[in-house]
């Protein structure tokens, strides 16, 4: 016993050291999973309200960009109500006509409920190797984990922490989260990030066949955490890979990581009965 | 003013720096032609830094545990800087030592300066265990020595500017009259 109290005393500033490090290592091990670890993120209120305060202060030299965008996004809704509005009468045949998932008339049953919650993003960040955004709604305002994020111009990201006031959103951004993409044609792959520009994304699993030229859209899958036909991005250049005769598609991303500055919060009300479902079935 | 009011504010002031001015600088002097690596300055292991001589290693830890753990929350993580600081933290008073001609007990109510320790001793001091932590932090995060290359970058760049800032953040805030030593 003396010589482990000694031994102890002797190497005392080690064994701190190695026990600092080993609680670091399970924090980072955790990151997902452990649910008191959004006391470390910054959904808390004390990095939550120093955010809110400088957010505060900045807002007002971006609001001309701000208003920029939302005209923009206002002039490209109003493009697509009048396109919903004036449907050609002589092409409306059944094989013309886009079916509405609540168009009772056709057998589609309604899959997916959204609502859209506007939030402001009080901090952004672009450079790590997984980038959070923190906005000012938190559960208290109805947001909760795994909500999906998108900006006016394209997706953001999903919500992994929340506070009473504030959430924080892990961006596509990060090597953590796939989301589900389709080219103009209908091929599905995933949007990953490559860690290296704020503003190329990757989409991968795409076969070496579909024929993909610079300058396509790429949108979110029906089968995403986003509602669908979100666009994501335009198409740079494509590399086959030999390995697997699939190819990766570089994409510009659609929305400027750079200067974020309101996103819609889309929450689908149904997901969670699609979810049981699909855990049953997984199961077996 | 006393040593702990001097640090507590130090503390304070530092993580406002980085968390509302540096982290919103993200430096892409030639990122965008090349795929050169996108970089912010860290500045906050100055605190672990500055701390005075005679500051025994368990409490250097602690703070550093305490500091990282800080910026984690701000930058969402979780435990990578802190992890960082600790190595750091551990190593400073090696490092000290090692660079100092007399016994680190010998400099009563002195914390590591230029005026100090001069010029070149702090800036070798406060240059290796800056790229160490840069080191350990990009290795932790990018967690992935596939491309070798790009990490490497990635340390040299933002190492260097974290120095630059450092030495900014220096000539700012220390007092330049020899008046009081």
């Amino acid at each position: 016993m003396r010589n482990f109290i000694l031994f102890v005393r002797r190497f005392f500033n080690l064994i701190l050291f190695l026990i600092l490090e080993i609680v670091c290592v399970i924090l980072i091990e955790h990151t997902n999973t452990l649910q008191g670890n959004d006391i470390i993120s910054s959904a808390n209120m004390v990095s939550g309200l120093v955010y809110k305060k400088q957010s505060d202060v900045v807002y007002y030299f971006g609001l001309r960009k701000m208003n920029d965008s939302l005209v923009n996004e206002n002039a490209r809704l109003r493009n697509e109500i009048d396109q919903l509005h004036s449907v050609d009468t002589l092409k409306d045949s059944v094989v013309h006509r886009k079916l509405y998932p609540t168009d009772s008339s056709t057998h589609i049953v309604k899959f997916a409920d959204y609502l859209y919650r506007t939030a402001r993003v009080i901090n952004n960040s672009t450079n790590a190797s997984d980038n959070y955004i923190t906005i000012n709604r938190g559960s208290k305002d109805g947001i909760s984990k795994n909500m999906a994020v998108i900006s006016g111009t394209g997706i953001v990201g999903r919500v992994e922490h929340v506070s009473a006031h504030f959430a924080s959103v892990l961006s596509i951004l990060s090597s953590k989260q796939k989301v589900s993409a389709k080219l103009k044609d209908g091929t599905n792959g995933y949007i990953i990030w490559d860690e290296k520009q704020p503003d190329v994304l990757v989409m991968t699993d795409v076969p070496q066949q579909v024929k993909v030229k610079k300058g396509d859209s790429v949108y979110t899958a029906i089968f995403s955490i986003f509602s669908p036909d979100i666009l994501i991005g335009t198409v740079l250049k494509t590399v086959v890979v030999k390995k697997n005769a699939m190819q990766l598609i570089y994409l510009q991303s659609s929305t400027n990581f750079h200067n974020l500055q309101y996103v819609y919060v889309i929450e689908n009300k149904m997901v969670i009965e699609k979810k049981i479902v699909e855990d049953s079935s997984a199961k077996k | 003013m006393n040593v702990y009011l001097k640090n507590i504010l130090r503390f304070c002031i530092i993580i406002l720096l980085q968390v509302l001015i540096l982290n919103k600088i993200t430096l892409r002097w030639w990122s965008e032609p090349a795929g050169f690596p996108v970089f912010i300055p860290y500045v906050y292991p100055l605190f672990i830094l500055l701390l005075p001589f005679e500051t025994p290693v368990w409490a250097l830890l602690l703070m550093g545990f305490g500091l990282g753990l800080t910026v984690d929350s701000f930058m969402n993580t979780a435990g990578m800087h802190a992890f960082a600081t600790v190595v750091i933290a551990y190593l400073r008073t090696n490092v000290l030592s090692a660079l100092l001609p007399r016994n680190l007990s010998e400099y009563d109510g002195q914390h590591p300066s230029i005026r100090s320790m001069g010029w070149m001793p702090f800036l070798v001091y406060s240059a290796f265990l800056i790229v160490l932590h840069h080191f350990v932090f990009f290795s932790i995060e990018l967690w992935n020595f596939s491309n070798f290359g790009f990490l490497l970058l990635k340390i040299i760049a933002s190492s260097l500017t974290s120095m630059l800032f450092i030495i900014v953040y220096l000539l700012l805030f220390t007092r330049q009259s020899a008046s009081r030593v």
